[in-house]
């Protein structure tokens, strides 16, 4: 699915995708407000606190946009191995068209990055 | 919002972020082909921190701590 999106992003020559990631604890609804009746917030925030804390459970939420299309989904412990097998070869695949850096420009980066760094801790 | 300069940078940002509250922490990475531009965002609702890059050699990087990052958000 995701290749489409980005395939279609190529084609359209327009638009950015956007991939966002991060933890799933399994609640759908939101928490209740805690200055709510206090049976709600002792119910409601308990049980949040409980998936939470617990850990091992939690997942890995995943989206992915283009324009109006939008794409997600939960990844498991089970499934982390060989989703992200696919997910970095997918990556890899489809983020091109960004410019390679020449082995000098490289190396005169790398040099000028620690140059600095030398100066900044004598300074200091 | 801060922009970090190198990728080095960016990653101890990242570990920093997700060390204190994984909960809230979160990554964005966003692709423009028209601009040839890879722009990746981490967020924990307070601090936000931004890379930009052109460069190929970056997809592997991004790639690797993408996958770190799943580990982590998966084990937790």
């Amino acid at each position: 699915e995701l290749t489409k999106l980005f395939q279609k992003s190529k084609s359209s020559g327009t638009g950015t995708v956007r991939i966002t990631m991060k933890q799933y604890d399994g609640q759908d609804r939101h928490r209740p407000r805690k200055n709510r009746q206090p049976r709600r917030r002792a119910g409601g925030s308990g049980s949040g606190d409980a998936t939470s804390s617990g850990g091992g459970e939690c997942g890995c939420l995943i989206r992915a946009t283009l324009n109006s299309r939008k794409l997600s989904t939960v990844v498991h412990q089970k499934d982390v191995n060989r989703f992200q097998l696919a997910f970095s070869s997918l990556l890899k695949g489809n983020i091109d068209g960004l410019k390679k850096r020449d082995k000098k420009a490289a190396a005169a980066a790398t040099a000028a990055a620690a140059a600095a760094a030398k100066a900044k801790a004598k300074a200091s | 919002m801060t922009i970090a300069e190198t990728w080095e940078q960016f990653a101890q940002v990242v570990d920093m972020m997700f060390a204190e509250d994984p909960k809230r922490c979160r990554v964005t990475v966003s692709y423009q082909p028209a601009q040839g531009v890879l722009v990746l965002k981490v967020t924990n609702d307070h601090v936000t921190v931004k890379y930009k890059t052109e460069h190929a050699q970056d997809v592997k990087k991004l790639e690797k701590l993408t996958s770190q990052l799943m580990r982590q958000l998966v084990s937790k």
